[in-house]
């Protein structure tokens, strides 16, 4: 029961519980934001970056944008569908 | 409990919460994924087309039926 509260070392402070539930939070955040991020990339990637060139073209970048806009609304359709039906 | 001490059924609350969170949170990626390659088969415009925004409901809501099916057959 105790084996997080009882201190490591004198001079670290103690952790509370609301610290560390809101250590936990931020770093679940940062882990859902990754890798939705790694996502997006590959998916983009894909579908914009077909003939890799010398550099980034214009069309190549207003297609990234509008295929990360479209990814974001994509989640939000497919996650409609599961919850808010039946 | 003093406010310094760690309250285990407290984080224990939080990280079930969470575990359930992460569960559907992968289950919408996934299915997003899967159904962003059978829908989107052109270039992303700037919106959707309703034939797009359609095919990625009916993805999505086929997919459940289909888990359905699956566990019923795998039950019997």
């Amino acid at each position: 029961m105790d084996s997080f509260s009882s201190p490591s070392s004198g001079s670290s402070p103690k952790l509370s519980t609301d610290d560390i539930m809101e250590q936990l939070r931020t770093q679940l955040a940062q882990a859902y934001a990754e890798e939705f991020l790694e996502t997006v990339r590959g998916k983009c990637f894909e579908k914009c970056i077909t003939k890799p060139g010398s550099s980034l073209s214009g069309s190549e970048s207003s297609c990234i944008s509008r295929c990360i806009d479209r990814y974001i609304e994509a989640t939000g359709i497919i996650g409609k569908a599961l919850f808010s039906q039946r | 409990m003093d406010s310094s001490s760690i309250d285990n059924y407290q984080l224990q609350q939080l990280l079930n919460q969470e575990k359930q969170k992460a569960m559907l949170n992968e289950m919408v990626g996934k299915l997003t994924s899967a159904c962003w390659d059978k829908c989107i088969t052109g270039t992303p415009g700037s919106k959707f087309s309703s034939s797009e925004t359609t095919c990625l409901t009916h993805c999505a809501q086929r997919y459940m039926d289909l888990s359905m099916l699956v566990m019923r057959r795998l039950q019997q």
